[in-house]
């Protein structure tokens, strides 16, 4: 008994200096995969010599049994902390009561040297069964290695055994095998670009390593399509996560696999796995996009392997969202859910279709509207034409209309992605690189700041797309969702949200101050490249600026006037505070999974409710005075010289949401209209757009103007979207409206334009009466409604300190503005601020109103409800 | 030790925290939570619907402390939660047995 203690002592001072020097070896610059290699001949030194004693006393090991590596030590990698999977296989004679003993021992004198041993004991005829709930144990088998015992046992395994259980089970070991791939995958997000990854588990891990080899190995007739450079490149990554996670063990001195920031931090000081000088430290967000790439390869490998199966094997949820019905579109095709580019027409390189930057933005538009993904050839040839493709290139509105269908394609998030990994994101958008990979650490983000961004384009995506919350799913966090997705359907530029939020922390790749700023300023040039209008470009820049403003807000108290005044003073405009909420939402989402709670969504929706209603009540009162509006007068009159005086004079009394909803421009060219006036009382200002056109009256304030200007736009069947009316001191009116043109009678034809121009002006000057414009109107077909509106009047006295609120809420119905302001009218009331917005099918109408100069009295306000509520029915008949 | 639950308004979070780090007390949990005492909801109406607000939005703040730290923490809270008006919180406080560090095992007031 003393002899074989102080044996087994021996043996354990033996094994643990072994681990020393293998320590040692690695620490001074050998590799993984010799570190993981001489860990492996360690343990099956000692297992065959603890086999060898067990043997002497149990003469039973002999015959009938043999001891198997099987899992990683069966690979022979064996890393410095990882398990050692044992197998005892036992020929069918052999009872596995009279082995217990010395099984037993083995593991004891293993776990005694600081091994984490797993033992399992399997008859043969056991080995080659395959059940679902324990695939492991059958993939472990696939790794299997014999260290001593019987042998010809062990060759009916290799031989006879596993080959038919794979020939039999290949189907169900691959659809199970690629199941565990994909929920380990879920557990990281699907995606590789983890702040802190687990480099074992992770997308682009070790595990998919082993499963590509799995996958390989159960499919023998598997085409070897990877070229040599890809393979290469997978060897190379292959090397440096083994030696990573070696280092890792050994840091930690367990089988930890995660990558810290401070494990980080300690591999980028000493350049671990990086070419060149060990001794060199580099900076560990540098170290770390060197592992993303590799990560990346790794990731792109597995994938192509599971592409390779044949399509009868691949797990239907693997290429669910792919599979779709071909389609073609001229050069390129979809098949089985990949894009396939054609071959140039006339086999001349000169006109190979990889080189157009058209056809290359459609590939990527079909990959944003179908979730299809690049065929392994077309990536390749892509790859090959990026610099073509960037001479090629042509910005400006071409350019912006096509990464528009990008953006707002369901499946943008992947298109993205897939882009960003080709390096075309970053050929258009150069500004997108400096976060590429990027790891900026606080507590709490999970992913890169590239991976971020798509997250958080994924969470717009899918907003868009939830139904409507059932009564169950109250103050879940599929109710918020279905409420804030109603918001971003009703988004007049949901492709403006897209882009801010592609751009919103851009700024982060540099190390300035503040990255809501930088990334603004960053993307001030792109936008100008993109040739966005100045009001596109504004509202996108402001959000960027802004981002954080409505998180810091919700920070303070959200129920206090104080609160919400002052976010209303940042956020101005409602569209830009409805874009602000969808992206803050999205954002936090983007952040780590249960970053959202319901607790938070609730209490930005509150946020929101009650910015929108403060800028609807707030906008009568606050208005350009004398004193206040010095800087907004310098921003104009920068514009116009010499003229200081004037345009002081002409801002003063504005409401204060005309000046901050407008760019100095636009205030210029009301300006300069307003200026005209003395030679004609009526000046209008059109523009055409495809989506919204806008004209603008400035004239000075009449009886039946804005009852006169909404049934000109309605006989001309425009559909007004938003509206607003301002009037400043001296009576001079600003009316802007935005609509859409129903009969398209001004996209088909440019030369309407001049004749709808004309006849809004006859109405305005008086020469042409509005009974005659309407009779001759067309009608407007009227669809069933989708959601009932049911019309609602408010009135509020206390919004404004000089006028009575009005709130109609309203069936957008043609023709309705008009039916409101005339009976407006009709009851001598005056307009002094109108806004006027739609929501889905929802018109929500708000006017400041006066009567005689005071505000409305409560038996005026009875006498126009039942009016307006009259008219209403009539307009909707 | 005791433990010490305070609730308040979220948007004093950031204050409790800060002076609860000030005078030592680095650790603590917080929960996003729901509720209301005198201070009762209100309802909104946002283009025409009509929001509810009948359980408004609180945090939850649990340390758990020695018993000569007690009196400063429970002031620290107060002085930096406070406002004046109604649903500014409540804090209660209570006996713990014992206290457990799970990675070492450390027990009783060295494992706060």
């Amino acid at each position: 008994m003393q002899a074989s203690e102080s044996t087994g002592g021996e043996r354990r001072n033996l094994y643990q200096r072994r681990m020393l020097e293998i320590r040692g070896a690695f620490e001074a610059g050998a590799s993984g995969t010799a570190t993981l290699a001489a860990r492996t001949s360690a343990a099956d030194e000692l297992v065959s010599e603890l086999w060898r004693e067990a043997a002497q006393r149990n003469p039973r090991l002999a015959a009938g049994v043999s001891l198997l590596a099987i899992g990683g030590y069966g690979r022979r990698e064996l890393f410095p902390y990882s398990d050692v999977d044992l197998l005892f296989l036992l020929d069918a004679k052999v009872n596995e009561k009279d082995l217990k003993e010395s099984i037993r021992r083995i593991g004891q004198e293993m776990w005694d040297c600081g091994i984490r041993v797993a033992q399992t004991v399997r008859k043969l005829a056991e080995c080659e069964r395959f059940s679902e709930e324990n695939a492991e144990f059958t993939v472990a088998l696939m790794d299997h290695r014999l260290l001593i015992g019987d042998a010809g046992l062990y060759a009916r395994l290799s031989d006879e055994t596993m080959p038919k259980l794979v020939e039999r089970d290949r189907d169900r070991i691959l659809d199970r095998l690629l199941e565990l791939t994909r929920e380990r995958h879920a557990k990281y997000g699907s995606t590789l670009f983890h702040l802190e990854p687990n480099i074992k588990d992770c997308p682009g891990g070790l595990r998919d390593i082993h499963v590509r080899g799995w996958l390989k190995m159960l499919d023998g007739t598997m085409a070897d399509s990877v070229t040599a450079a890809h393979e290469a490149e997978f060897r190379q990554a292959v090397e440096f996560l083994r030696m990573v996670r070696c280092f890792l063990h050994y840091r930690h001195e367990r089988d930890d696999n995660t990558l810290d920031w401070q494990a980080q931090d300690a591999a980028a000081s000493m350049s671990a796995g990086v070419a060149g000088d060990r001794d060199q430290s580099v900076d560990a967000a540098y170290w770390m996009r060197i592992y993303f790439r590799h990560a990346r390869s790794i990731e792109r490998a597995l994938k192509r392997a599971i592409e390779d199966l044949p399509p009868r094997k691949r797990a239907k949820k693997f290429t669910l969202k792919r599979d779709r019905v071909p389609e073609t579109a001229g050069e390129f095709r979809i098949e089985r859910g990949q894009v396939i580019l054609g071959p140039s027409p006339s086999g001349s390189p000169g006109e190979d279709p990889a080189h157009d930057p058209d056809v290359v933005l459609d590939i990527f538009i079909a990959m944003a509207r179908t979730g299809c993904t690049l065929g392994r050839e077309t990536e390749e040839r892509l790859s090959q034409a990026l610099g073509l493709i960037s001479a090629n290139l042509e910005e400006g509105t071409p350019l912006w209309s096509r990464l528009q269908e990008i953006l707002v394609g369901p499946q943008a998030g992947d298109a993205l992605r897939a882009m960003h990994v080709l390096g075309m994101l970053e050929l258009l958008i150069p500004e997108f690189h400096g976060i590429d990979a990027l790891v900026i650490r606080d507590a709490y983000h999970r992913y890169t700041v590239d991976e971020h961004t798509f997250v958080l384009i994924d969470t717009l995506h899918g907003l868009e797309t939830t139904p409507v919350a059932s009564k169950l799913e109250w103050g879940s966090r599929a109710e918020w969702a279905s409420r804030f997705g109603a918001l971003l359907r009703e988004l007049p530029h949901p492709a403006l949200l897209y882009l801010m939020a592609l751009l919103h922390d851009t700024g982060k790749g540099r190390s300035t101050g503040d990255h809501a700023e930088e990334s603004a300023r960053m993307a001030r040039g792109l936008l100008a490249r993109l040739d966005l209008d100045s009001y596109e470009s504004e509202l996108v820049l402001s959000l960027i600026a802004s981002h954080l403003e409505m998180s810091s807000t919700l920070r303070r108290d959200i129920f206090d006037a104080e609160t919400v005044r002052a976010f209303a003073g940042k956020v101005q405009t409602p569209e830009l505070l409805r874009m602000l909420t969808l992206f803050t939402y999205a954002d936090i989402n983007a952040v780590h999974p249960d970053a959202l709670t319901p607790w938070k969504a609730e209490n930005l929706w509150r946020l929101y409710i009650a910015t929108a209603n403060y800028l609807d009540r707030s906008v009568d009162d606050e208005r350009v005075g004398a004193q206040e509006a010095r800087e907004l007068v310098d921003r104009v009159s920068a514009l116009v010289p010499d003229q200081r005086a004037a345009v002081a004079e002409f801002l003063e009394g504005f409401p204060e949401r005309y000046v901050l909803t407008r760019s100095p421009e636009q205030i210029r060219t009301h300006f300069n209209m307003s200026e005209r006036l003395k030679e004609d009382r009526v000046q209008l200002d059109f523009r055409y757009a495809p989506a919204f056109s806008e004209l603008t009256v400035v004239t000075p304030d009449r009886a039946l103007l804005f009852a006169n200007m909404t049934g000109a736009l309605s006989a001309w069947g425009m559909n007004i979207v938003t509206a607003d009316a301002f009037s400043n001191r001296k009576g001079i009116v600003v009316d802007s409206f935005r609509f859409t043109d129903t009969f398209r009678t001004l996209e088909m034809n440019s030369s309407e334009h001049e004749r709808f121009v004309k006849s809004i002006y006859d109405v305005m000057t008086g020469a042409m009466p509005i009974e005659k414009l309407l009779s001759g109107r067309r009608r407007v077909r009227r669809k069933a409604p989708k959601v009932v509106v049911q019309p609602r009047v408010e009135f509020n006295d206390e919004a404004s300190s000089h006028s009575t609120l009005l709130e109609v809420i309203a069936q957008d119905l043609p023709g309705l503005l008009r039916a409101l302001s005339l009976t407006l009218a009709a009851h001598g009331h005056n307009i002094e601020v109108a806004l006027v917005d739609t929501e889905g099918e929802t018109a929500i109408d708000v006017f400041y109103l006066t009567h005689e100069g005071a505000k409305l009295e409560k038996k005026q306000q009875r006498a126009l409800r039942a009016a307006l509520l009259e008219a209403m029915e009539e307009n909707a008949r | 030790m005791q433990k010490i639950e305070a609730v308040i308004q979220p948007s004093k979070l950031d204050a409790v925290k800060d002076a609860l780090v000030e005078i030592g007390v680095d650790g603590m949990t917080i929960l996003e939570a729901r509720g209301h005492g005198r201070q009762k909801g209100h309802t909104e109406v946002y283009r025409g619907r009509e929001y509810s607000v009948d359980l408004l939005p609180k945090v939850k703040l649990e340390i758990v402390v020695t018993d000569e730290m007690v009196d400063r923490a429970v002031s620290a809270i107060i002085a930096s939660a406070r406002t004046g008006t109604i649903g500014d919180g409540k804090i209660f406080i209570s006996k713990i047995d014992e206290a457990i560090r799970i990675r070492n095992d450390e027990r009783g007031e060295i494992a706060l």
